[in-house]
């Protein structure tokens, strides 16, 4: 894959150049999905970084303590029901220690579902070609399009070049 | 303070491509202790565990003391980390990672502890709940079967932990590298780039696991704690138990990362990133559980003295004036009587001097634990049976390969991660309104060493 | 009914030779420890007698108190260990079941009586004694826990009989090999169910106590106090 891409120094110059390419995505003839912003620091407060926001994380976490505790509850007091020994006088299913193994499975289901969740969110892992500059580690913020179409190109170098850039580049086949 | 995102990227990534003569003396020493330990270990699996010692009624000494002192040290990382994001204390972010580090390496060998110390190591996954063929389930009972749940889960949430705000780290490093580095960290970055939906995932799902892993950590150290308070044990069988060991914990584990941070300050050339005022921070820090530590231990003296049974008279006398007094006292006078006026005064409050403070409180804390194991179980409740206990060389041994692995371990990091967060301190310049300064080509600094 | 074993020390008839130390290693294969390792507090007696001292010179007294294992109804030894090798049997012993210990030390530990015991080497006897152990009990490899059983191997052996024999058991029929061996009779054991055996009789004696009762331990041997020896009243 190639890519047309500006190098900003800050993030106002970024959220230029992303609304001047949303605004040209239609008329050049390439989705919005292929304008990409990479950089090496979130940008919170700026529009770009926060149409990103999601909640819906905290709710598979939830999610996942509620399995975790089921499951620790299966594992404590279904199995021994299940496979009763004899414990001479000691409760088969006492609440209070099989509790403290339910709550260590709950934590452990929200644990393991976040990194599932964030892997899945983040699209990770993703081997194959992503867009980097070294300007990046830098502290400079990559605004572009992926793919471009070949005529749209001189329009789209112009309007990255309007909105501040620092240098406009372009890469074919970037190695991550 | 750095001025520009290119410099911080360019003081925390130099540790991964250049090293002194210095580190590699480190390593090989902490490679000879753990390898000691290595030997001393064989030795004990093919004796039996008479070559430590153990006696009858002393059955636990350095073993669980060890165990303890370790998971204990752990708290280091929980507490900053989460606690301090979730309080959103931005000068936490040069201490994060360190800290993260020593929660994952110390719950490590918290774990591989008592793995070792069982009579028949060789058949430890016998804790493990598995469809086995002898029709028997580990009993949920006992407070070893949810040490097994609760460090296991404690282990994967810290290394989780350590590993998230790691991954753009990685990334940064994979950007810089080339041949066999850049193919491992483009692995361990997971193809990485950065965009705007990675970064918030990534912060929510930081979020999420400071939330989740301070009561894990609260958890772990409490159900450690209960190996000694389900007994019927003189002086373990007491309810102050969990709260005082958590908060033990947390007091080691903070001694313990402001002597790591001094090391590495030290040995990495850190000192733009990790400044005074986070040694006066953390200092403070450690004062407060300094005198919160000194208030349990009080508070359980004084009740089992003023209620006079017996038993635990018996035991009480034993560590406050007889045997063991030197240790005890010892022992106060690293956990209270020094850290309080060092950390207390503000001239005293720099970096030696919590530093001091510090390798004060890790030997007044390791002192703790021996002394809450060990004169109690010299001394129960028949006194015909009373015993003494003296260690060997092994335990000498073990232990003190137990402290080359950890110094091991955490030099290895310092070498394949950096140290402190890259992409924390440039969101820390942001919110100081730092501009990235544009260095013209032929004056931008280049990374020597191997590329 | 089940049987519920229990037994009887008569703090008043023992004189402290140890013969029941002496038979229960011969009965249950338990090795010596030898110099070395009794000095480090190695020795193994899953049956041992205490001796205390009262008073001075001219007028010191000696209490002997054989110390076993209590086989309490609520021990603190069952619930701590994690693969259930301390275990409550049917018939009221807390039986230690060797292949399922891993060797994690904690019932010793809470064992308020100090009656459990670790294997810290692997055992030996010097030949040709190892010719003379029982067979009917095993021997205990390095890293498990052990105590005393009371004598479960003739528990069972008595009671297969009696089945075979399609007869009840008789109390007095079979004993432990502590109380076999003592001369003055001051250790009985039996089944405390059995209202008619000696055991229940004496359990219910007025000298009776529990050794550390109040620790709610609910141990199954209680100890008959001494009488008062006293020169000036009947004597």
């Amino acid at each position: 894959m190639n890519a047309l891409y500006g190098l900003y120094m800050d993030a106002e110059g970024a959220q230029r150049a992303v609304d001047s390419l949303r605004s040209a995505s239609s008329e050049l003839k390439f989705r919005s999905q292929q304008i990409v912003v990479v950089s090496g620091e979130p940008h919170e407060g700026y529009e770009f970084t926060d149409r990103e926001a999601t909640s819906t994380p905290y709710r598979w976490a939830v999610l996942g303590a509620v399995v975790g505790g089921t499951t620790g509850y299966l594992l404590t007091t279904l199995s021994q029901k299940s496979y009763p020994i004899h414990t001479g006088g000691m409760s088969l299913t006492p609440a209070w220690t099989n509790g403290i193994i339910v709550y260590e499975m709950i934590m452990l289901g929200a644990i393991l579902t976040t990194l599932v969740v964030l892997l899945v969110g983040a699209r990770l892992p993703n081997f194959k070609g992503v867009i980097s500059d070294p300007e990046v580690g830098k502290g400079k913020i990559l605004v572009g399009v992926v793919d471009p179409p070949e005529n749209a190109q001189p329009e789209l170098e112009r309007r990255l070049q309007k909105a501040g850039a620092w240098q406009v580049k372009r890469s074919v086949t970037p190695q991550p | 303070m750095p001025a520009t995102a290119e410099q911080i990227e360019q003081d925390l990534l130099r540790p991964l491509f250049q090293s002194s003569g210095k580190y590699w003396i480190a390593v090989a020493i902490a490679t000879s202790l753990l390898l000691a330990g290595v030997a001393a270990f064989g030795y004990q699996l093919y004796s039996g565990i008479g070559v430590w010692g153990l006696n009858s009624p002393v059955f636990w000494a350095f073993d669980i003391t060890n165990f303890v002192f370790w998971i204990g040290i752990s708290h280091a990382g929980t507490l900053i980390s989460a606690i301090l994001r979730l309080t959103n204390a931005t000068w936490r972010r040069p201490v994060t990672r360190c800290a993260e580090a020593i929660t994952v390496f110390s719950v490590l060998i918290g774990a591989i502890i008592p793995l070792c110390h069982i009579g028949r190591p060789w058949l430890a996954y016998w804790m493990i709940p598995y469809p086995s063929e002898r029709h028997i389930w580990p009993n949920f009972r006992s407070p070893l079967a949810w040490d097994f749940f609760a460090i296991s889960t404690y282990l994967t949430g810290s290394t989780t932990f350590l590993y998230l705000p790691t991954i753009p780290d990685f990334a940064a490093v994979r950007d810089v590298s080339t041949g066999l580095r850049k193919k491992i960290y483009r692995v361990l970055a997971l193809g990485w780039q950065g965009t705007p939906r990675q970064w918030q995932r990534l912060e929510v799902a930081m979020h999420i696991m400071a939330v989740v892993i301070v009561p894990v950590a609260v958890s772990v150290h409490t159900i450690v704690s209960w190996d000694f308070a389900m007994t019927p044990v003189p002086m373990w069988h007491s309810s102050i138990f969990g709260p005082y060991f958590v908060a033990g914990a947390i007091f080691s584990g903070i001694a313990a990362l402001i002597l790591a941070m001094a090391l590495l300050r030290k040995f990495l050339h850190l000192e733009q990133y990790l400044r005074p005022i986070h040694f006066e921070n953390l200092g403070k820090l450690l004062l407060t559980m300094s005198l919160l530590w000194f208030y349990f231990t009080f508070a359980e003296r004084l009740t089992a003295w003023y209620g006079n049974s017996p038993p635990e008279m018996a035991v009480f006398w034993e560590s406050i004036r007889k045997n063991f007094a030197p240790l005890f006292w010892t022992m106060v006078v690293c956990n209270f009587i020094i850290p309080v006026p060092i950390l207390a005064i503000k001239r005293l409050r720099t970096i030696t001097g919590t530093a001091i403070a510090s390798a004060c409180v890790v030997v007044g804390m390791w002192l703790e634990r021996f002394l809450i194991v060990v004169p109690a179980l010299e001394h129960k409740f028949l006194p015909y049976s009373w015993g003494t206990y003296r260690p060997t060389w092994v335990e000498d041994t073990l232990m003190a390969s137990s402290f080359g692995m950890m110094a091991l371990l955490y030099l290895l990091f310092s070498k394949f991660v950096p140290m402190i967060s890259i992409w924390e301190m440039k969101v820390g310049l942001q919110s100081h309104g730092g501009v990235p300064v544009v260095v013209p080509a032929e004056s931008r600094p280049v990374l020597e060493g191997p590329q | 009914m089940a049987h519920k074993w229990g037994m009887v020390v008569d703090l008043d008839r023992c004189t402290g030779c140890e013969a029941c130390v002496v038979a229960c290693h011969a009965e249950n294969n338990i090795p010596t420890a030898g110099e070395d390792q009794a000095a480090r507090g190695r020795a193994k007696h899953w049956i041992r007698v205490e001796r205390y001292w009262e008073g001075d010179f001219p007028n010191p007294r000696v209490r002997f108190q054989p110390v076993l294992c209590q086989q309490c109804d609520e021990a603190p030894c069952e619930p701590v260990c994690p693969t259930y090798a301390s275990y409550h049997t049917p018939e009221g012993l807390n039986s230690q079941v060797y292949n399922r210990c891993i060797g994690t030390r904690f019932c010793a530990n809470a064992c308020p009586y100090n009656v459990r015991f670790f294997n810290f080497y692997n055992p030996e006897w010097d030949k040709p004694l190892q010719l003379q152990l029982n067979p009917d009990v095993s021997v205990r490899s390095v890293g498990i826990m052990e105590k005393c059983t009371f004598c479960v191997q003739r528990i069972k052996a008595a009671e297969i009989q009696a089945e075979a024999e399609k007869r009840e058991l008789k109390d007095g029929e079979f004993t432990t090999a502590c109380a076999q061996s003592c001369p003055s009779k001051a250790l009985i054991f039996g089944d405390l169910n059995d209202s008619t055996s000696e055991v229940a009789r004496l359990s219910s004696s007025n000298r009776g106590t529990k050794l550390l009762g109040e620790l709610g331990t609910k141990p199954n041997v209680t100890y008959l106090e001494r009488g008062t020896w006293d020169n000036a009243s009947h004597g």
